[in-house]
């Protein structure tokens, strides 16, 4: 049943990606993208209260299951925006951005196993790995817009037409940067909590997770002062965005690599 | 008479060569009254367009007139650097249908556009002003149009594409979202600046604003379409603020400076300038392109953003392009009857002498039968239509039956029928 309603939310992102990326050149298909991202959410909702419920329960700390909700929350995240902001034009690239976490998720919750954290789970965790995944999953859409900018921005300097098309720069730069702005603060919540769950366990402190996620922490400053205080934007502000997650990624596997965290 | 255009286009020509040989509505005229005086030229016409320049004219001898157009085009209008691979020359059929397919916008960078027919009708203008459209020109002038109607009414081609201008509107879409809260500037108040700012004004953009030399001109467009004009002065101080620069100025060298885009990109904190610059010669410095945040395009870079637009409309080309042959086709058959003019001119002068001579001959018992009533005036009036006819068709009847002892008959019975139409009367 938990399985069956995570395959749904995919077969739902699946046809979500199909129809945006359609409506390129069928401007009808565009209509349907929100209701199966929205359908999409729904299942992911149930298979997640279903993880839960398993017996021993999947915990929501492991890497599958945090990779499962980034694409839970890249699809909710674009949703809720759509009524705020102009970005209706990437949606075809956070539904496949959505089906690509979650597919990953889906393949790791089948096949591996999954040790349970004992007395360290419990709020404190969760907190960190839902504020984690989250801002996680905003950093990661504001580095594709970012790269998105870029190679949009390098096909107009050279007048050339690219294989696929994307948003205009615009609609790329403004998604980056609320999708930073948001994924920044967070991602501060995230390490905030993830220090609290630490000291509250008697966890040791300084593991190679946390320097990590400190490190990669402070290099998003950069990217977050050149936006906020310089009241930057272009492509300045989209390199060092690409370029902070990049670190965030290197970061979070080299945690993994070196120990010392979950 | 020979039709000879010799010309460049954005085809055959990049944006550098086509500007160098750009002419102004005051040469035109000046050069199509040079052109006409030459001795080898009769009649002629100059095309200018920012897409194109073309020389047309009417002569006996072919490779004479064609130097003539060549040696124009080279040191009249250009300044004698010219590769012969910019240059297409045509003759007679070619150039009819070539005329007929630039004026249904068939040959232009945005396919279909309307503003090539204006152009063509200016040129013709200018050939009789200067005194240098004859008959034929004429003729070929009035077909032009008559065809271009023909393909834009009976066809798509038109739909959905106004002109290079708005080609411009879909370049801004792949950089901003929409054009409600962007400032355009047009830089020029002409027939380019004016499609582009309804161009943009139908796409939503709110702040326009018109900057010219002659500031009554830009207030004058502005306040007819909605904006707002300004004297050129306010150029630099504008960039700083504008979203979006179409330029259209007439102008010799680049009027808009790397120099002067330098200093205005940093006060712009990253925000995109985007450049279309439409005139020819370019209004802007070629380099500006290189700088950070700023997007420069000129009408041929503009020729790829068109091509996406005209999938649609290249469905209809096959049939504007039958139009273009049964209209070449038309004025091709009046063009080779030109040498029977002068024959049926005779035959006509020749039948009424014929008949006047055959009326004063009867005029006397003509008058006799009005003057006594009761006489058979129908009768009189018979024999003179007999005498008119018999004298009319008494060389050609001999002509014919001559004809029969050398074995012509068949033909030439068949030419009469045709001539005169006896096959379609008995059917």
């Amino acid at each position: 049943m938990t399985f069956s309603a995570h395959g749904l939310a995919l077969l739902c992102y699946a046809l979500a990606s199909a129809a945006g990326w359609a409506s390129r050149r069928r401007p009808w298909a565009a209509r349907p993208v929100a209701w199966l991202l929205g359908a999409g959410i729904v299942a992911h909702a149930f298979a997640f209260l279903g993880f839960h419920r398993e017996v021993p329960p999947i915990p929501l700390e492991s890497f599958p299951a945090a990779l499962s909700l980034m694409g839970w929350l890249f699809a909710a995240a674009y949703l809720l925006s759509l009524g705020l902001t102009r970005v209706r034009d990437i949606g075809p690239w956070v539904a496949t951005a959505a089906l690509g976490f979650t597919a990953l998720g889906d393949l790791g919750l089948r096949f591996l196993r999954f040790p349970g954290l004992g007395d360290s789970s419990g709020t404190w965790s969760h907190t960190h790995v839902l504020f984690s995944a989250a801002g996680f999953s905003l950093l990661a859409l504001a580095s594709l817009a970012g790269v998105g900018y870029l190679v949009k921005e390098r096909s107009l300097k050279r007048k050339r037409d690219l294989p696929l098309p994307l948003p205009s720069l615009e609609s790329l730069d403004r998604t980056e940067s609320i999708a930073l702005g948001l994924g920044f603060l967070l991602l501060t919540l995230g390490v905030g909590t993830g220090f609290l769950w630490a000291t509250s366990f008697g966890e040791r402190l300084w593991t190679g997770h946390t320097v990590f996620l400190l490190v990669s922490w402070v290099a998003y400053l950069l990217p977050v002062g050149q936006r906020v205080v310089l009241q930057q934007r272009g492509p300045q502000p989209a390199r060092t965005v690409v370029i902070g997650f990049a670190l965030l990624l290197v970061s979070y596997l080299g945690g993994r690599l070196v120990g010392g965290g979950v | 008479m020979t039709l000879v255009l010799l010309g460049l286009n954005h085809r055959t020509a990049p944006v550098e060569v086509r500007e160098r040989h750009a002419v102004t509505a005051a040469e035109q005229l000046a050069l199509t009254e040079k052109l006409v005086a030459s001795p080898e030229i009769g009649e002629a016409a100059l095309l200018s367009t920012c897409n194109r320049t073309e020389l047309l004219a009417l002569s006996e001898h072919f490779d004479e007139a064609a130097d003539r157009l060549l040696a124009c085009l080279r040191h009249e209008i250009g300044d004698g650097t010219i590769a012969v691979d910019h240059v297409y020359l045509l003759r007679d059929r070619y150039v009819v249908e070539h005329l007929f397919r630039v004026a249904s916008g068939l040959d232009s960078m945005v396919l279909g556009e309307a503003q090539i027919l204006g152009q063509v009708k200016e040129a013709y203008r200018s050939s009789v002003a200067a005194g240098a459209c004859g008959p034929i020109l004429h003729r070929l002038f009035h077909r032009t149009f008559r065809s271009a109607k023909r393909v834009r009414s009976e066809t798509g081609i038109g739909t959905s594409v106004t002109s290079v201008a708005r080609v411009g509107v879909e370049l801004a879409r792949e950089i901003f979202e929409g054009f409600d809260e962007k400032r355009v500037a047009l830089l020029g108040a002409g027939e380019m600046a004016e499609s582009g700012l309804l161009g943009f004004r139908d796409a939503g953009a709110e702040h326009i604003v018109v900057l010219n030399r002659t500031v009554e001109t830009a207030v004058s467009l502005a306040e007819r379409h909605g904006g707002k004009g300004l004297a050129i002065d306010s150029l630099e101080e504008e960039l700083g603020r504008t979203d979006i620069l179409l330029t259209s100025l007439e102008v010799e060298r680049p009027f808009l400076a790397r120099s002067t885009l330098e200093r205005v990109m940093p006060l712009r904190a990253g925000r995109p300038l985007l450049v279309i610059d439409l005139g020819i010669p370019r209004n802007v410095e070629a380099s500006a392109g290189e700088l950070s945040d700023l997007y420069l395009y000129n009408l041929d870079d503009l020729a790829g953003v068109a091509r996406a637009g005209r999938v649609q409309r290249e469905t209809q080309i096959p049939q504007a392009e039958k139009i273009v042959e049964v209209e070449t086709e038309r004025f091709e058959i009046w063009r080779e009857s030109l040498p029977l003019v002068p024959a049926i001119r005779k035959l006509v002068e020749r039948s009424e002498s014929l008949a006047f001579e055959e009326v004063g001959r009867h005029m006397r018992r003509l008058r006799e039968l009005t003057a006594a009533e009761g006489m058979p005036l129908e009768r009189e009036l018979e024999r003179i239509a007999r005498g008119i006819v018999a004298k009319v068709l008494h060389g050609p009847l001999q002509a014919l039956r001559s004809s029969g002892s050398g074995g012509w008959a068949a033909y030439d019975a068949e030419a009469v029928n045709r001539i005169f139409g006896l096959d379609e009367e008995n059917e």
